[in-house]
């Protein structure tokens, strides 16, 4: 459905150390797919989605939708942005404010240079966009008189109006506010799921990428560093950066000394040896970065004389700090001079003297290739 | 599906093309505009006329007459005190003004408004004279001074270089007080607001955070009057050439006009001379604005500058507004009425008074003036509209960074360079040797205000176009609107507050140019500034107040719908200098 090979654009960016900008992307998309580019700022998910839409020219690489070319720099093809039959909700709306909802919406209709639409046609269409978007009945409402949520939708009506094979999402969310932006993420997904149209979302906000992706693409400084499932992505991740920017995680530093039962052995913090699993492949047994979310640990008094199981990894430690967060609470723990985060519930009972094990298995301690920056 | 393939894929190529169709166009009319003048200019300082035409030559000479002119060293020392004296005192009057105005809790703040909005739509020539006839010998207030103290001297000698800068000081402090003004309005509170939460009393915070942060602004503001009083030609040549005073544009136009035949060889290159001379302060100009830019601090949050209470001094600050109420706007226009009623000027006495009478604005509206109404307005308008319409597609390239779009903002921009005395004469040479026959129609003028007025469309259109964010529009072509409908359908209805004050602004600055016409205004085409300046040549002083006073009362009304639209676009370029 969408075929993206080799893409390349740098800014040249006199002000910055490093160029921003996407280097060699590659990616296809099965039709209906809801594809997520994930990176923090500057990562060059927005330069990648541009590209996409037409907005930027790419300096290479080949970019095609439904068998159609829309880009390589190689045969020199271009196809201008006003050709090429895609939908897109940017970061503003960009609701057109001396226009109508209904005239917003309509637009894809009246400027199309394939054929002319009827007003009966264009009045239908627009109905029908507003109607998945719960707003039929807002066509008179001038774009001025709505609030952001309502904004959101009306962007999101006018692109899916004339039908695109591709829709285009560029951080949609992220100028709500948190319940709202709740809501419009059941919604977003509820809407993808029932129109099927192939979707690629750019977000920093790795929980809303978790939440409605099929496949997700990681960047870091211009480079894709993983695509794969929510899963995946989330209990296997390539590298220490996937890791520490898709959910909170301790990174220790460690060094690969065996390996048995399918299972490795690193020495971390001050010669413990614990059990991990290595998703990736290690090359460098010095370099290693071994991963444990916090709420994979479970946190025992050392004086409780509580039994470790067997075959689960253990490390001792001192409670530092203590954070409520409502619905869970989060302990920091020293071992070894290193500062460790542990997610418990809010009421368990942590002991007086601050001494604790840190107890948690080998399948959610992940070694991955890489130094702990 | 080839067939819509082939169809759309000739539309493609035409659609891209668009933005570049529209800038190569854009360029060359520019270009057929604004470099000409600069040109001929050139070409006609550095033609030494001979005794015979054909025996023209090449060379420095001209040059060489203007700087061994043993006056020109005392000219330009002229120029450049009269520039800064009157710079200075314009920018007194004016932040004061402002200061009270939008700083406090002062009393009569309309006052000050009144007084700067008329002033946009009077020209500068009906001021003059007003005030001259004031301070002048036979004035009310060298009258009243010998019918004191019974001498037969005078108190003040408005012809004198002390009287230019007043009067030229009076002429630009309504546009400062607009330009501080906004300056002023626009400050973040909350910087002075920390000074006060960590103890610094009222007067510390105004003068080591207020003044402060407002002072390259105001620095830049005093450059942009010096740049304009150097180049100032109404009073230079009501005040000073009576007075013996020359500076550089009097000089020029002299060399045209009090010569028979004109000196056009020395006039244009005391012209390129002059020009060298604004472009060295244009630069500089400009770095101060850039500077001054950096400490611009736009609140957003819609918060406003508490007001100082002044307590006792309310009174006191009042009483500041109604002097400069009365100065610069009540004494000339009560002089204009008093002139406008009288046979021929005199003092205000009792037995003056038996002669009022309103036989001048007879005189005048029996005179067949419509005619210069009609081109006066025809000029105003059609420029408003030309300007307006090449700078909205110039700012929109130029903003959007489309193909040309520098070259186009750089071309647009340089007439600044121009003073209006020297522009008239560089459109006369252009079209005295181009076979196109403008010259002594209204064509020719308009040619020349267009030049002189696009900086000022573009100004007004930049900031505008800069307000209407990049995805309204990107939104629009992924839609499938090529270029020139996402002009007519998205830009243009945005961009229409910005377009609309603009097209007045020119309109207004048009109506009342007088050294851009001054030389260019043929018999048939003369404009309503240029026939006040040739009433006052002639000693008609009495026909120029009536004639003034009902064509101020027209333009001002016009003026208050300007000032009403630009106050509530945001794009009003009288936020920025």
């Amino acid at each position: 459905m969408l075929r993206v090979e080799g893409l390349t654009k740098i800014f040249d960016n006199s002000t910055d150390q490093i160029a921003g900008g996407i280097r060699d992307a590659s990616f296809t998309l099965e039709p209906g797919t809801f594809f997520t580019l994930l990176g923090p700022s500057g990562c060059g998910k927005t330069t990648t989605l541009r590209c996409i839409a037409g907005l930027e020219t790419p300096d290479e690489g080949v970019i095609a939708v439904e068998g159609r070319t829309l880009f390589d720099a190689k045969t020199r093809v271009n196809v201008p942005v006003e050709q090429r039959s895609v939908g897109m909700v940017f970061q503003s709306y960009a609701i057109w404010p001396h226009m109508t909802v209904a005239e917003n919406v309509a637009f894809p209709f009246t400027v199309s240079k394939q054929r002319r639409y009827s007003k009966a046609e264009i009045a239908d269409g627009v109905r029908r966009a507003l109607a998945i978007v719960d707003l039929d009945g807002f066509q008179e409402r001038p774009a001025t008189r709505l609030s952001g949520g309502q904004q959101q939708r009306v962007a999101l009506a006018r692109a899916v109006v004339h039908e695109p094979r591709l829709l285009l999402l560029d951080e949609p969310l992220s100028n709500l506010d948190a319940q709202l932006r709740d809501e419009m993420r059941s919604e977003l997904k509820r809407l993808q799921s029932k129109i099927g149209i192939t979707t690629v979302y750019v977000t920093h906000d790795q929980s809303e990428a978790l939440a409605l992706s099929d496949r997700i693409a990681v960047i870091d400084r211009g480079h894709i560093t993983q695509i794969g499932s929510p899963q995946d992505i989330y209990f296997r991740p390539a590298n220490p950066f996937v890791a520490r920017f898709v959910g909170a995680t301790n990174l220790l530093t460690g060094r690969l000394i065996g390996s048995a039962n399918g299972k490795a052995n690193v020495e971390v913090l001050a010669g413990r040896q614990i059990q991990c699993v290595v998703p990736q492949g290690i090359d460098d047994p010095t370099s290693v970065a071994v991963s444990i979310r916090p709420e994979s640990i479970r946190l025992v008094a050392r004086a409780s004389g509580a039994a470790v199981g067997d075959g689960e990894n253990c490390l001792a430690g001192r409670v530092s700090a203590v954070t409520f967060l409502g619905a869970s609470r989060r302990v920091d723990v020293v071992s070894d001079g290193v500062n460790l985060h542990v997610t418990t519930a809010a009421d368990m009972p942590l002991p007086a003297d601050g001494e604790v094990l840190l107890i948690f298995a080998p399948e959610r301690t992940v070694a991955l290739p890489g130094k702990v920056a | 599906m080839a067939a819509t393939d082939a169809r759309t894929g000739r539309w493609a190529r035409l659609s891209a093309r668009q933005q570049a169709v529209l800038a190569t166009l854009l360029i060359v009319i520019l270009a057929a505009l604004v470099l000409p003048p600069f040109l001929f200019l050139i070409q006609g300082s550095l033609t030494i006329a001979g005794p015979v035409n054909d025996a023209a030559q090449f060379g420095l000479g001209n040059f060489e007459a203007v700087i061994r002119n043993r006056h020109f060293v005392t000219t330009s020392i002229n120029s450049l005190i009269f520039a800064a004296a009157s710079a200075l005192v314009a920018l007194v009057i004016g932040w004061v003004t402002a200061w009270i105005v939008e700083r406090t809790n002062a009393p009569l703040k309309g006052l000050a408004y009144l007084t700067a909005i008329i002033s946009l739509g009077t020209p500068y020539i009906l001021y003059v004279t007003a005030w001259l006839l004031f301070f002048g010998k036979a004035g009310p207030v060298n009258h009243l001074y010998r019918t004191l103290t019974g001498s037969t001297d005078v108190l003040i000698n408005i012809y004198s270089m002390p009287g230019m800068v007043l009067v030229e000081g009076f002429l630009w402090s309504p546009l400062a007080f607009l330009l501080v003004g906004a300056t002023l309005r626009n400050a973040n509170p909350e910087l002075e607001e920390a000074a006060r939460v960590h103890g610094a009393g009222v007067w510390d915070t105004i003068r080591r955070v207020t003044m402060r942060l407002s002072l390259p602004s105001i620095l830049a503001l005093s450059m942009l009057v010096f740049i304009r009083a150097i180049e100032a030609f109404e009073v230079p040549a009501l005040v000073g050439l009576p007075g013996r005073i020359s500076v550089l544009t009097t000089d020029i136009y002299s060399n045209m006009v009090a010569r028979a035949p004109p000196d056009i060889g020395g006039a244009s290159a005391l012209s390129v001379l002059m020009l060298g001379l604004v472009l060295v302060l244009l630069y500089v100009y400009g770095r101060l604005s850039r500077h001054a830019e950096r400490f611009a601090t736009i609140t957003g949050k819609g918060f406003r500058p508490r007001p100082f209470d002044l307590g006792r001094l309310r009174p006191v600050a009042g009483s500041l507004l109604v002097l400069n109420f009365v100065l610069l706007l009540l004494v000339p226009m009560l002089m204009l009425v008093w002139v406008s009623l009288l046979p021929f000027f005199q003092p205000v006495t009792a037995a003056a008074f038996k002669l009022i009478s309103f036989n001048n604005y007879r005189t005048v509206l029996a005179s067949g003036q419509l005619e210069l109404v009609i081109n006066t307005l025809l000029v105003a308008v059609a420029t408003a509209t030309v300007a307006v319409l090449l700078t909205f597609l110039g700012a929109w390239l130029a903003v959007r960074r489309g193909p040309g779009g520098w070259i186009i903002e750089r071309l647009a921009t340089i007439p600044l360079v121009f003073p209006g005395l020297i522009l008239g004469i560089a459109v006369m040479q252009v079209f005295l040797r181009i076979p196109i026959p403008l010259y002594g129609t209204l064509g020719i003028l308009i040619w020349a205000f267009v030049i002189n007025y696009l900086p000022y469309g573009m100004r007004y259109c930049s900031s505008g176009m800069l307000q209407i964010h990049r995805e309204l529009e990107e939104a629009a072509a992924i839609c499938g609107a090529s270029a020139l409908t996402r002009l007519r359908r998205i830009v243009a209805p945005l961009l229409a507050p910005a377009l609309v004050a603009g097209w007045l602004f020119i309109f207004l600055m048009s109506a009342r140019a007088l050294s851009l016409a001054i030389l260019l205004a043929g018999p048939r085409s003369q404009t309503m500034a240029v026939a006040m300046f040739d009433l006052w040549g002639n000693g008609q002083g009495t026909e120029l107040a009536a004639l003034g006073l009902m064509w101020s009362m027209l333009m001002a009304m016009i003026a208050v719908v300007f000032y009403a639209v630009a106050r509530r676009s945001a794009a009003g370029a009288l936020g920025r200098a």
